[in-house]
């Protein structure tokens, strides 16, 4: 199933990507190669000899509306600088200014080193003061978007894993001192009743019990931190007990089917920071909507175990 | 509700650290090596990380191209005269979808919605409880196989969508009904 997900995430990312790609290029989106019209004032003046010139941009919004066919309106003015270089006057926007659609992208591709929206100036009349502008062509937006997407998230991900490495150690640490000292074992008692129903293949004073009874509480009081390497810890255990190397056992996908439903007393603190005192009215409902997703969880994780394609997959089956 | 709330996290405050003192405190009293047994434990912490990093890396950057790509609009569009018949609103399609893929994004989605809508709209309501009451299914799979090798999954990706699909369709009927009477 992962397989599947995983592929069809890639190879529709990639037809979606070039459909997109296709529809802006047959709709002129960018309108590669045409002049935008533009009005141009000179706070300092007007020197034809200077290499530089301030200037300030103004883009009147119906003509900006009717070129771009877009319902997005510009600023009324931008600042920016004229520069004669090799090529003609190019027309350069201040870095960071704050510009429309599709203005923006476009000036993610026609760009300056110092990251400013350039063009090059044509038909400029001085006395008027009007010119058009001529970006860099826009091509391929989605595919790029999609390539560099790979690659930023490639190195979040090895960095998320990275960033546990202090709090892993941290609480397997002190799992350790509580496997030595008998916390685990006496844990296990105490939930043998309520877990065992829902992982049967682990045995009944299996310290396995004991980590997922911990992950479970740290799960319900909110402490993400805690929580994670307390369930790896769990998955360990029960890895002890899987007779294969890389296919998951029933009570894995268990444990992993209770921690996807996220159960919580307490409500997650990013959306305390989001909703402020508003959470208060939520928390009934999102409890009553993660219980009742919890319940749909331990439901479908075994149910889905006993059908046939999955139970001649199962690690524990007797031959 | 409130009490109950303030007495929940006032306890939340005391979990953490009661773990953190009282583990090693009884591991003295039972006479364990308690330095040299913690450290014995974190010597994992570093070997687990890595351990995690290629299937945290194969499921960030999949999604990541897939949200790049312009899919999410196209398939929302696609889903759309569907969810209409079971009284799912349009404009949390993006939010259910996205939560089972993306923390990071689905939190992101309630800060974009809280603007659009404010934040008192039942939208953002439904969308807070799709975020709170859930977790980022395809992170949990990642970070929990991934740190036992686990490559085949077997039936834990279609268990955790089936409950994901269920707390998506219960966060928009219990707001519903407490919400709009």
């Amino acid at each position: 199933m992962l397989n599947y997900i995983w592929a069809g995430l890639i190879i529709s990312s990639l037809l979606f990507a070039i459909a997109y790609d296709i529809r802006d290029i047959s709709g002129d989106k960018y309108r590669n190669g045409q002049p935008l019209p533009v009005e141009l004032a000179f706070p300092e003046g007007f020197d034809p000899a200077a290499r530089r010139v301030p200037v300030e941009i103004r883009i009147a919004s119906d003509q900006y509306a009717s070129f771009y066919r877009t319902e997005q309106a510009p600023a009324p003015s931008y600042p920016g600088y004229l520069l004669q270089t090799k090529e003609g006057t190019q027309l350069r926007f201040a870095a960071g200014s704050k510009l429309p659609e599709p203005l923006a992208t476009i000036g993610k591709v026609s760009r300056s080193r110092d990251e400013e929206l350039q063009g090059l100036l044509t038909g400029f009349t001085p006395a008027a003061g009007t010119a058009g502008v001529v970006f860099e062509p826009v091509r391929f937006v989605k595919l790029n978007a999609i390539a560099s997407a790979a690659i930023d998230f490639a190195k979040t991900g090895a960095e998320i894993a990275l960033s546990l490495v202090g709090v892993l150690s941290l609480f397997l640490g002190l799992l350790k001192i509580a496997e030595d000292s008998g916390i685990v074992f006496a844990l296990v008692k105490l939930v043998r009743p309520i877990l065992r129903p829902l992982f049967p293949e682990v045995p009944a004073d299996h310290p396995a019990l004991g980590m997922i009874a911990l992950n479970l509480t740290a799960t319900l009081f909110g402490l993400g931190n805690a929580a994670t390497p307390f369930g790896i810890k769990a998955m360990e255990e029960l890895q002890k007990l899987n007779p294969s190397e890389d296919t998951a056992t029933n009570s894995m996908v268990m444990l992993m089917a209770i921690n996807t439903a996220g159960i919580q007393l307490v409500p997650p603190v990013l959306l305390l920071a989001l909703m402020g005192t508003q959470i208060n009215t939520l928390i009934f409902p999102i409890l009553i909507t993660s219980v009742l997703g919890l319940i749909v969880a331990i439901v479908a994780a075994r149910l889905l175990g006993r059908l046939p394609g999955y139970r001649a997959s199962d690690p524990n089956r007797k031959a | 509700m409130e009490t109950a709330r303030n007495a929940i996290s006032l306890l939340s405050y005391f979990v953490l650290p009661l773990m953190l003192v009282g583990f090693p405190l009884y591991g003295l009293y039972k006479r364990v090596p308690v330095y040299e047994s913690f450290v014995e434990g974190a010597k994992e912490g570093f070997q687990v990380a890595v351990r995690i990093i290629p299937y945290l890396v194969a499921i960030l950057f999949a999604i990541a191209m897939f949200r790049a790509s312009g899919a999410m609009e196209a398939l929302t569009r696609v889903l759309d005269p569907v969810l209409g018949l079971i009284g799912f609103p349009a404009e949390l399609l993006p939010m259910a979808i996205l939560r089972s893929l993306s923390g990071s994004g689905s939190a992101a989605l309630v800060a974009d919605m809280i603007n659009q809508y404010g934040e008192d709209s039942i939208f953002v309501k439904m969308a807070s409880v799709m975020y709170g009451s859930s977790e980022t299914t395809f992170y949990v799979i990642a970070v929990y196989f991934g740190a036992v090798s686990i490559r085949k999954t077997r039936h834990a990706v279609p268990a955790g969508l089936i409950a994901d699909a269920a707390a998506m369709l219960i966060a928009v009927w219990t707001v519903r009904l407490l919400f709009q009477g």
